[in-house]
């Protein structure tokens, strides 16, 4: 040891202490406050003050930089292993929700909240989805603009609330039940038609707009929205579930329908996919990363649609077929040729004969066949006339009888009205306690035959009642099984039953899901057609784009 | 104090301190952080008094020994103030603030702070992007590609590497550093995605190539790199006939794929430039005449096998025409020129041939009724198959150029194709031949052969190579590509060829009419490159602030990513960006391309 007082009077500082004032080691003291108060015993706190500050700034410093330094390291694009590693999100209790809510009261004036029961039942749970959970939203919001929402997802991001996208809840998935609770925003006060450019043949909507009532509006221009799914569906709900109907043979699914999205992010930023143009290549193409997204992504309040020119003249028919098989094949056919179709539709004898037992449709009853309903378009009145012979032709091949024909527009509609109730019939058909469980599988065409006769024998097992619809002019069919939930053991079997099929459809190189979305209820069927890699890369876009995964949690797959 | 005092036996010192005590009153020591050091009283000098009545030897003695003596003192004031100075004293404290630094260190480490969480990445916060193109991790990554791939199908070849930087058509002009490292060709998706992890590993970028027919610098090396070409992998895996789709490997040519599937009556309606493959159609979400009836690249492929960054392969679907199941990450893929993963395999829908086709061509007094004309004709939902315009220059040039057999009247002429069954074809000609009389055209001719057919259509073909045929030695062309809303689009044409007539540039106007969308052929020399560069970028404003798009179909590439913000705003950008660091954080596939991932330096990005 030194001799030197000076590094004694350091590395003693207790000892200091008990030998009382020296003033030598005050001399030596480096804290020129000592020095000005000579009455003051050095006792070396200046030293430990100083290196507490030392160490607390260190530590303010090393924090920021170990924050920083955790995040470029290069990890792997695709995390594996989902969901199990990862802590489940954390949202706010029912306290700071009320606390959140409050805020965005008095941040929007006039914004209408709701904690009504009947309210929260009405946007968390739905008598035709197959996918009803028992929690509910804590309240509801109805926004009115697009700064209102944007409010609305800051102040929840703030809070952790999350937040759940609403429009006509027609969905049949679950896609808005409210598994962790949170908000209900529910769209439809955002029901206005921005602006209608016929010269352009687009129309800029707001989220909240019902499609029947959109094309109600722009009939004069001589345009129309193609798409036709539920007759309440609104707009928004229709581009996250990326739906299609039956003139989805024609005219595409919802995707290509879509010019541009605004958007609301998680954290409340606003971003606008595009402008109008009817084709572009410019950046990634974030309205198709949107449309389809189901609302985990970004909250969606304004639209520009493409649309169509009615077509002038069309026509409808309807074909019996002795089997499923015959019709589906004949179906396949038809597309296969080329005909420009606008809608081919299969029925099959029981939906025929659900029809029949509910008092028929279009003022008629109907041969208890599968049947075909084909619907012709174009510009004039000779394509649609020739289209329809080529049609017969092939059907007749196919042992397809009893062509009917419409012409006239009473008659199409008519025609078309057995394919229109088919959903209605089976809903009044159905008994007190039972639930209607339908599926809603997509493969190539060529298979179509093949699945539909797969599981139509596959649910005959069951002996429980069930029927097959479907649009096969894209290789998509939905069945219905009719259950009682209550009893175990047939929803078992339903549920063994629906899976095989979806397994089969995976096998054929299908989808399972072609136009109903994933939602809560087929979660674990998007792992088996995607794999796990797919999955992690979509989870991954998820994380990015929602961090604290509050939007619509708990959908598409596991967070 | 004690051993202060000893060590300071010097009288005078110590008288000296002392006066200084009294005269500071208060006990005062001086404290050496601060203080600055007291002048020593100098020990009195010896007067010649003192040495008289000594002898000489006295005299030397005493004035040794005084010396030594003084040394001494010096020796000793020199030893203690050393001693006071040496930093060893401090040791202590730097050790015991060192410590503490580690652990405070250590213990920060704990405290996790939440990383920031938005939904967008702001150009602001972007952090650097490493990569590491060191010649040695290179040469070492060369090797491992031979593993890969066989010493046949890696390339170090001046004559490659050339092929696979730049090309004459592109309106992007390298740097001359701008080359990959080495060109790999791989066979199977299976071979990129060992090279992916690789680069991932070793930090290098890559940049996909399969015609290299885009004209917006996309295979640009702009972090040199390599390249990785797909020219082998260049089959037609399986064809569904009943199901109207194909599965191919990404060097396919759409050309090639057409003439393969019009034995079996399909086709595969996109069609951009001769020349291009299925994997840069799917990078740059191509279209071409066929778009306004079929739609573009986007809405024809149903399925995409991709290689992400850290050699992930992922599907993105199985082969059902419509589905609703997750994200559409094929949408995501195809238009991301490669910046978010390699595209390895693609199942595509096809369309069956329509059973007759025709073409009729019909000439204007003016863009401004040519365009009334199409959008009379689409209004009407007469199903036509596509809808050209070529303007009265671009006519000119087909003349010139000699490119086909009869001579066209030169003013702004529409070309309409047909399809459907023979007496559909024959009803809509009648109904367009009616409309354009009532726009007032100048001449309407249609084919009543194929043959005729053929020789109609082949002067809208034709147009790009005649305006080449008429270019002067030393001239470049520049391809410029917009699109507007298409009541917008006669406008645009207008204001364009003025400003084209203005700059004294030659320049001809080919467009896709039917979706708005246009293309201005521009040629110039290295002279007049400013020049052409300014007409560009007004017709690119021009159609931003008519609500278009800065490219229609040619895609952003690294020429028109400092567009995108004014299209789409920053935010959009920002979540463009944060969703390509998710695919890709370090940045190697096409890093530049699209979208900037760093700050660009001062001047870079023109003033809009």
């Amino acid at each position: 040891m030194r001799r030197f007082p000076q590094s004694i009077g350091l590395l003693t500082i207790s000892r200091g202490q008990r030998a009382g004032p020296s003033r030598a080691r005050r001399c030596y003291s480096t804290s020129p406050s000592t020095n000005a108060n000579p009455g003051r015993t050095p006792n070396g706190f200046g030293v430990l003050g100083l290196v507490a500050a030392t160490a607390a700034v260190t530590a303010v410093v090393t924090a920021s930089i170990m924050s920083k330094r955790t995040e470029p390291l290069p990890k792997p694009v695709v995390e594996n292993g989902g969901p199990k590693q990862r802590v489940g999100p954390r949202y706010a209790d029912e306290k700071t929700t009320l606390k959140a809510l409050e805020e965005i009261k008095s941040s929007i004036k006039g914004i209408s909240v709701s904690l009504d029961p009947d309210d929260l039942e009405s946007h968390g749970y739905a008598e035709w989805s197959g996918s009803n959970i028992p929690e509910r939203p804590f309240a509801v919001v109805m926004p009115t603009t697009t700064e209102e929402v944007s409010t609305i997802a800051k102040i929840c991001t703030k809070y952790k609330v999350p937040m759940i996208p609403f429009g006509a809840g027609s969905s049949v998935e679950g896609h808005f039940s409210a598994p962790f609770t949170g908000l209900s925003i529910d769209l439809s006060k955002m029901n206005n038609v921005v602006s209608l450019n016929a010269d352009d043949m687009d129309v800029v909507v707001q989220p909240g707009v019902n499609w029947v009532n959109l094309n109600d509006q722009i009939k004069e221009s001589g345009l129309f929205l193609p798409l036709d799914p539920s007759p309440t569906a609104h707009i928004g709900g229709m581009v996250a579930t990326n739906c299609s109907g039956t003139n989805a043979m024609r005219y595409g699914t919802m995707k290509d329908w879509v010019v541009n999205v605004t958007v609301v992010l998680a954290d409340g930023s606003v971003i606008k996919t595009r402008r109008r143009p009817r084709k572009t290549s410019a950046g990634y193409n974030l309205t198709g990363l949107f449309v389809g997204s189901e609302g985990t992504l970004g909250i969606i309040t304004e639209v520009t649609l493409k649309l169509a020119v009615i077509p002038s003249s069309y026509g409808v028919a309807t074909t019996t077929f002795p089997s499923v098989k015959d019709a589906a094949a004949a179906a396949s056919k038809l597309i296969r040729r080329g005909i420009p179709l606008a809608a081919l539709e299969l029925m099959d004898d029981v939906q025929m004969q659900v029809i029949n037992k509910t008092g028929g449709a279009g003022g008629r009853m109907w041969a208890e066949k599968a049947t075909l309903f084909i619907k012709f378009s174009g510009s004039t009145e000779s394509a649609v006339k020739d289209n329809m012979e080529q049609a017969q032709e092939i059907s007749k091949a196919y042992g397809g009888a009893d062509f009917e024909v419409a012409k006239s527009q009473e008659e199409m509609d008519s025609l078309w009205a057995a394919r229109k109730q088919a959903l209605w019939a089976m809903l009044a058909l159905r008994e007190e306690g039972t639930e209607i469980w339908s599926t809603d599988v997509a493969v190539p065409l060529s298979r179509m035959a093949e699945i539909i006769d797969y599981s139509k024998e596959n649910s005959s097992k069951l002996g429980l009642f069930s029927s097959v619809l479907g649009h096969v002019g894209d290789g998509n069919f939905h069945q219905a099984v009719m259950y009682d939930p209550r009893d175990a053991k047939q929803t078992a079997s339903v549920k063994k039953c629906v899976d095989d099929m979806v397994d089969m459809a995976l096998e054929m190189d299908g989808t399972v899901s072609g136009e109903h979305g994933i939602g809560i209820g087929k979660k674990h069927c998007l792992e088996k057609e995607l794999g796990s890699d797919t999955i992690a890369i979509m989870r991954s876009l998820k994380q990015t784009l929602d961090p604290h995964c509050l939007l619509n949690p708990g959908k598409i797959f596991e967070n | 104090m004690a051993s202060l005092r000893q060590k300071m036996p010097n009288p005078a010192t110590l008288r000296s301190y002392r006066a200084l005590q009294r005269v500071v009153a208060v006990p005062r020591v001086r404290c050496y952080a601060t203080d600055i050091e007291p002048e020593r009283p100098k020990p009195l000098r010896q007067g010649n008094e003192a040495k008289l009545g000594r002898s000489f030897q006295g005299q030397v003695q005493g004035s040794i020994g005084q010396r030594i003596q003084r040394e001494r003192e010096e020796r000793d004031r020199y030893e203690h103030w050393r001693e006071v100075t040496d930093p060893s004293r401090n040791w202590t404290l730097t050790i015991f603030v060192l410590g503490m630094v580690g652990i405070s260190y250590w213990l920060g480490t704990f405290w996790h702070r939440e990383e920031e969480k938005a939904s967008t990445y702001r150009l602001a916060t972007a952090k650097e992007i490493r990569h590491n193109t060191k010649l040695e991790n290179m040469q070492a990554a060369w090797a491992d590609f031979l593993k890969i791939v066989g010493k046949d199908h890696v390339s170090t070849l001046e004559t490659d590497i050339d092929h696979h930087a730049a090309s004459d058509w592109s309106s992007h002009k390298p740097k001359p550093e701008e080359r990959p490292f080495c060109v790999v060709y791989p066979g199977s998706t299976e071979e990129v995605s060992e090279i992916m992890k690789i680069c991932h590993k070793r930090k290098i970028p890559v940049v996909g190539y399969s015609g290299g027919t885009s004209l917006e610098g996309h295979f640009t090396h702009t972090r040199k790199g390599i390249s990785i070409d797909f020219g082998r992998m260049n089959k037609v895996l399986a064809l569904h006939k009943e199901d109207l789709d194909v599965v191919v490997q990404p060097a396919v040519r759409w050309e090639l794929l057409n003439e393969d599937l019009g034995k079996d009556g399909l086709f595969f309606p996109p069609d951009p430039g001769p020349g291009a493959m299925i994997g840069g159609m799917i990078g740059t979400g191509c279209s071409g005449t066929n778009a306004y009836r079929y739609g573009t690249m986007r809405e024809w492929v149903l399925s995409i096998t991709a290689v992400l960054a850290d050699g992930t392969v992922i599907k993105t679907r199985q082969r059902p025409r419509k589905s609703s199941a997750g994200y559409d990450l094929t949408k995501l893929l195809i238009g991301s020129e490669g910046t978010l993963g390699l595209v390895t395999e693609a199942t595509l829908k096809l369309a069956v041939k329509p059973e007759h086709t025709s073409v009729a061509v019909a000439s204007f007094p003016s863009i401004h009724h040519a365009a009334t004309c199409v959008s009379k004709v689409v209004g009407k939902g007469i199903p036509v198959a596509a809808v050209e315009i070529l303007d009265d220059n671009q006519m000119k040039c087909i003349n010139e150029a000699g490119a086909t057999s009869r001579h066209w009247t030169e003013a702004p002429t529409i070309f309409f194709k047909f399809a459907g069954t023979p007496n559909g074809v024959k009803e809509q000609v009648s109904q367009v031949q009616a409309l354009a009389k009532e726009v007032g055209s100048k001449s309407f001719d249609f084919a009543k052969s194929h043959e005729e057919q053929d020789e109609l259509w082949s002067a809208r073909k034709e147009a790009l190579w005649s305006t080449l045929a008429v270019k002067k030695e030393g001239d470049r062309v520049w391809t410029g590509d917009v699109a507007v809303p298409v009541s917008h689009l006669p406008d645009l044409i207008e204001e364009t060829k003025e400003d084209m007539k203005k700059s004294g540039l030659f320049g001809t106007i080919v467009g896709h009419v039917g979706d708005g969308n246009f293309h201005s052929i521009l040629l110039y020399n290295d002279a007049q490159r400013a020049k052409a560069e300014a007409v560009v970028h007004r017709m690119v404003k021009r159609a931003v602030e008519l609500e278009g798009t800065v490219t229609g179909e040619h895609g952003v590439g690294l020429v028109k990513r400092d567009y995108l913000p004014h299209e789409l705003g920053e935010t959009t950008i920002d979540a463009m960006r944060l969703i390509k660091n998710a695919f890709d954080p370090q940045c190697l596939l096409n890093c530049d391309k699209v979208v900037r991932m760093q700050k660009p330096a001062s001047g870079e990005v023109h003033e809009w």
